[in-house]
């Protein structure tokens, strides 16, 4: 069964708490299998046409009414600080955002331990100098149906003044849904309470549903940090958006420097990654990749660690583990539930090839590593600074993320074994930042409030 | 406050003579022996143990792993009291603060008659990176030591992190004998302590050890045998 008819088949309307028809539909809805699309950014140079096109591709946004029904393709609107100021919304919405967000994802480079080649001087023009104002994201199950919406939605732009397309990318995947260095991802996702579908087999409970949506109850009892007035922030989420260089070559000449076969490369790739391409995690299949089980979402996901407390299995150090450790005991007071993320990734170029070598990373593969959540500026610069950037809340020191780790100098990945753990060096950067921007996703309600200025009318 | 990238550390030259320069400044007047001890600061260090001189964050300095907050607030009427009675009931032991495991060190000193507070903590990490986590996993000990403070927000308002970045005051000097090491890194320290002691004691015990083991072993004897002073 497919990872939506999963959903469908768990969905009860009886359960929906959330304002569904305000909310946009991208923010629940998941990506299709296979998928394409294509993020457009946007600048606004005149605050009055600004908003007219957001009044015109808010007929285009579908809400989350149905979230679980096939939809051939759907658009999703999101907005930068920047941008809000560009569309000319008053100073006391401005200000009303949180701090993080209003200085913007590349002024947070400390925070974000984006330093070195991963620095802001360093990424794309289109993440430069605050540029990005407005992003439009089209998921499509195929390239006609992406046409079909991309038209409508260009249609728009191309009536509009005052707005500047600074940059589009096309993305997609087939049915196996794998990212650059060939390995199915996106697979964990968190159950959202309210929404209607109750958690699958093995995820953890459903996640309170102002982690995700503005104006709800957060894990804390009270809603997160929201932007004034309540038409503006109400039903809305933040957006983290950093589009990622993959190093596929040098992460398979990493791999073949270290396993003397296909079948070693293979397996501590799966160590560093903590699954095997097909998707199986290494936790359920410890030994070899099992792609039936790798395809299934009703088991793929349906574990824990609890049984691998020394992480003799699945490494503690491996990527997924630490972005979601799963109840794992950390050495850190740490509320895992606060730090989950709906993952919307995207990824770009060629399809992995094990004979890819460095001299064939030409930065034309990547991934789009798009995340939504209601502190998203508070929950990236947490993952940056402690569980991708560290070792310390593993009782690792200084150890990093062996695949998204930022490695200036060489880093070391440590695999449990018995009778003595083994270390593996020589890991570099093998995803590089190109850019990325803080963005709020607004409700429906509040993309047509900023459409028609309604600060200025109502206030 | 310089950031990391034009604050090169005590070893880079032109910082190392911009420092002499000062310290020659500073001392032009001083006998000898403060002269001594002015150059006494800006010697060597061993680069495995070096601080930088980083922001916290927000606010705050940060050295290496570790960092510095200083704040300074009001307390409410009567609100001195009823912290030196929470005080001396933990005995100087806060279980909370031991759960975080980022806490160094905590504390409190009331003054201009018990009207003012500083709190003063050590900790690893950015400030305010476990913020939202002590909101939801301890509220009711953060609360407990700070609703005595006027104007506390609240540990899961939104407005905490302005709150306590508005009473914050950068240290002007600030010294940490091991920048490198976090709280979690010292108790790990001291398992592998005991681990290892255990450990050489039955290989002193091992008659039939292979060469790769006794190599390895006298290798690990050399480089934990002769005492050493603290060289930071």
């Amino acid at each position: 069964m497919s990872f939506l008819g999963n959903l469908r088949k768990r969905f009860d309307s009886k359960r929906v708490t959330l304002q569904l028809d305000d909310i946009q539909g991208l923010i629940l809805r998941a990506r299709p299998e296979p998928y394409v699309g294509i993020h457009a950014m946007l600048h606004v140079d005149d605050a009055a046409g600004g908003r007219d096109l957001i009044a015109r591709l808010a007929d285009h946004v579908p809400s989350a009414k149905g979230w679980t029904d096939d939809m051939p393709a759907w658009l999703g609107v999101a907005i930068s600080h920047a941008g809000l100021k560009a569309l000319g919304l008053p100073d006391a919405s401005l200000k009303s955002f949180p701090l993080a967000f209003q200085q913007g994802m590349a002024a947070r480079a400390p925070q974000l331990r984006d330093e070195g080649e991963n620095a802001p001087e360093t990424w794309e023009p289109a993440y430069q100098d605050e540029n990005c104002h407005i992003a439009l994201s089209i998921f499509a199950q195929d390239a006609a149906e992406l046409d079909r919406v991309k038209q409508k939605a260009m249609a728009e732009l191309e009536s509009a003044s005052g707005v500047t397309l600074i940059g589009t990318h096309e993305f997609g995947a087939d049915e196996q849904a794998k990212n650059p260095f060939g390995y199915r991802d996106s697979i964990s996702q968190p159950t959202v309470a309210g929404a209607g579908v109750e958690p699958n087999d093995g995820d953890e409970r459903a996640i309170a549903a102002g982690e995700f949506i503005l104006g709800e109850d957060s894990e804390a009892g009270a809603p997160v940090a929201m932007p004034a007035p309540d038409v503006l922030g109400r039903n809305g989420s933040f957006v983290v958006l950093r589009k990622y260089e993959s190093r596929v070559g040098a992460f398979n000449d990493f791999l073949r420097e270290h396993g003397q076969d296909d079948a070693a490369q293979d397996s501590l790739g799966a160590k560093m990654f903590g699954r095997w391409r097909s998707g199986a995690p290494l936790t359920l299949s410890p030994d070899q990749d099992d792609e039936a089980l790798g395809a299934d979402p009703g088991r793929n996901n349906d574990f824990t660690y609890q049984d691998d407390a020394k992480g003799l299995i699945c490494p503690h150090s491996a990527h997924m583990r630490r972005m979601n450790p799963r109840g794992s005991s950390l050495t850190i007071l740490t509320d895992q539930n606060i730090h989950r993320i709906i993952r919307r990734s995207s990824t770009f170029g060629p399809k992995w090839d094990r004979d890819v070598s460095a001299a064939g990373d030409q930065g034309d593969r990547g991934l789009f590593f798009i995340f939504i959540s209601a502190r998203a500026y508070d929950t990236i610069e947490f993952l940056q600074q402690e569980w991708i950037n560290r070792g310390n809340f593993l009782d690792l020191g200084e150890e990093r993320d062996p695949i998204v780790g930022l490695h200036e100098q060489p880093g070391r990945f440590t695999i449990p074994a018995e009778p003595v753990r083994k270390r593996v060096n020589g890991i570099t950067t093998f995803n590089r930042l190109r850019g990325g921007e803080y963005m709020f996703m607004p409700s429906i309600s509040a993309l047509k409030w900023i459409g028609r200025g309604g600060w200025q009318s109502e206030s | 406050m310089t950031d990391k990238h034009n604050d090169p550390r005590l070893d880079d030259e032109s910082r190392l003579q911009e420092f002499r320069r000062v310290a020659k400044e500073v001392a032009a007047d001083a006998p000898q022996l403060a002269k001594i001890a002015i150059e006494g600061l800006i010697r060597d260090h061993n680069k495995l143990f070096d601080g930088t001189a980083d922001k916290a964050g927000r606010a705050g300095r940060q050295s290496g792993n570790v960092s510095e907050l200083t704040a300074i607030a009001t307390v409410k009427p009567g609100g001195a009291e009823r912290l030196r009675r929470i005080f001396n009931l933990t005995g100087g032991n806060f279980d909370g603060a031991q759960r975080v495991s980022t806490l160094h060190d905590m504390r409190f000193v009331f003054f201009d008659d018990d009207t003012r507070i500083i709190f003063a903590t050590t900790y690893d990490g950015d400030w305010d990176t476990y913020i939202n986590d002590f909101a939801t996993k301890i509220p009711g000990l953060m609360d407990l030591l700070f609703a005595n403070v006027e104007g506390w927000p609240g540990i899961d308002s939104p407005e905490v992190k302005d709150y306590i970045a508005d009473h914050q005051i950068d240290a002007a000097g600030w010294f940490v004998a091991n920048p490198q090491v976090t709280v979690v890194d010292v108790r790990r320290m001291q398992r592998m302590e005991t681990a290892l002691n255990d450990f050489m004691d039955k290989m002193a015990d091992n008659g039939g050890m292979d060469d790769a083991s006794r190599k390895a072993l006298a290798e690990l004897s050399d480089a934990v045998s002769v005492p050493e002073g603290v060289d930071y």
